[in-house]
């Protein structure tokens, strides 16, 4: 079973986030955890080719494929749900963890 | 009013997730990369000059409507196909096949999916849906690319079926009429990676399979010279990173489905150096996501010199060294 992604671990996503895409203007803590991360209303505003940008960041410090969009489409809807991404595909990876 | 009790499931790609959708409702256990993988949809071709195209163009998957043909060769699986010239015998066809409680595949035009966002809505003449529903202003739609059922108004999907232009729907719609009791799945992989290695090295058309990306990687310095200015070539570099990534799950992605497929074929038939394949062609994945992001990152900043342009150059023929040397090796493990 995936466990409620932690607060730790949604912080260092938005701390990912903000380094991967060159954004210092914003503070991480204001970044809401539910709000969509593409256009509504969040303090960061993506675009597409930050989306990709993303899933690189995302596969390459938390060994995790977002391998279609379909998949990215729903995973990067906002922090939370990227969270939940990474704690159940990490879940899968070591399952005698859980 | 008619609801199909139907199991809706998301998929990677809307052709590929619609057959496995059908074939799973009526009974069939069969993934998703599974279809894909049989039916050799793994492919790639560049098309420098097109009437049907104004800028040159890519495809990475092979042409709609193949993966279901191949199926029914490969499988034993058959499917009734229908199109139509006339809009109202088309609607009354599905309305007919819905009373009977048949799940439909249709072909449709993208762009009239309105539950989809607007923003993310363009002309694509062939977006597959699952129609599942009717009621007097809506039909009751399966779509790969949605979480749920969606309601889709009738006049949308009627529209949407019988636009016009490139590769025009002409109200096509398909469901499964006969699945085998025992399908040898044993040869239906083999036949299908020996395909898809065919496809991918040996057709003899210079801008067909690893050809055609070799194509691309030397045509792409030309672009420049073909778009109107800054701005056009901006928005066609970027077409890239949508054609890869974003219409039809993309190159990356169907690199990925192809994997997921070479992992499954190992376990069924046995054959465990099919692993290794999968890991090599995941990073293969990899590799054109990382080109499409150089690709989009370029033209999203309007960095789009002669320097740029051949850099992209050489990703693609480092794509096509890799794709040269994989399908290669691949061939003569599965002969």
């Amino acid at each position: 079973m995936t466990e409620i992604p932690s607060a730790e671990l949604k912080m260092e996503i938005k701390k990912l986030i903000m380094n991967t895409l060159n954004i210092n203007d914003v503070n991480p803590a204001e970044v809401d955890d539910e709000l969509p991360l593409f256009g509504g209303g969040n303090k960061l505003s993506l675009d597409s080719v930050d989306a990709l940008e993303i899933i690189m960041a995302i596969q390459r410090t938390y060994q995790v494929r977002i391998a279609d969009q379909n998949l990215a489409r729903y995973t990067l809807r906002s922090i939370n749900s990227i969270a939940e991404f990474i704690e159940s595909e990490k879940a899968k990876q070591h399952p005698e963890t859980k | 009013m008619i609801t199909i009790p139907y199991k809706h499931k998301m998929a990677a790609h809307c052709e590929s997730g619609s057959i496995t959708s059908l074939l799973n409702n009526a009974g069939l256990d069969i993934t998703e990369p599974m279809v894909f993988g049989i039916s050799s949809g793994i492919f790639f071709g560049y098309f420098h000059k097109m009437k049907s195209f104004p800028f040159p163009t890519f495809i990475v998957r092979n042409k709609p409507g193949k993966m279901r043909e191949n199926l029914t060769k490969r499988a034993g699986i058959k499917f009734h196909t229908y199109t139509f010239k006339d809009p109202e015998k088309g609607r009354q066809m599905l309305n007919r096949l819905l009373e009977q409680n048949i799940p439909t595949a249709a072909q449709v035009d993208f762009f009239y999916m309105d539950y989809i966002p607007s923003w993310e809505r363009v002309h694509i003449n062939v977006h597959f849906i699952v129609v599942v529903g009717l009621n007097t202003y809506h039909y009751l739609v399966s779509d790969s690319y949605f979480p749920e059922l969606v309601s889709l108004k009738t006049e949308s999907l009627n529209t949407a079926r019988f636009a016009g232009g490139n590769m025009s729907p002409k109200g096509f719609l398909f469901h499964p009429e006969f699945i085998p009791k025992d399908i040898d799945y044993e040869k239906a992989i083999i036949k299908g990676i020996k395909k898809s290695c065919f496809n991918m090295l040996k057709i003899p058309i210079p801008f067909l399979g690893v050809k055609g990306i070799r194509l691309f990687a030397k045509k792409i310095i030309e672009w420049p010279s073909l778009a109107r200015d800054t701005e056009h070539l901006s928005h066609e570099i970027m077409k890239i990173n949508i054609l890869l990534e974003d219409q039809g799950t993309g190159g990356g992605g169907f690199r990925f489905m192809f994997a997921t497929f070479l992992q499954q074929a190992a376990g069924m038939i046995n054959e465990p150096e099919l692993l290794d394949f999968s890991k090599k062609m995941m990073e293969i994945g990899d590799g054109w996501r990382e080109f499409s992001l150089l690709a989009a990152r370029f033209g999203k900043n309007r960095d789009l010199g002669p320097e740029r342009m051949k850099e992209l150059s050489e990703k693609l023929m480092d794509r096509a060294q890799v794709e040269q040397q994989f399908f290669s090796q691949l061939y003569k493990t599965i002969k």
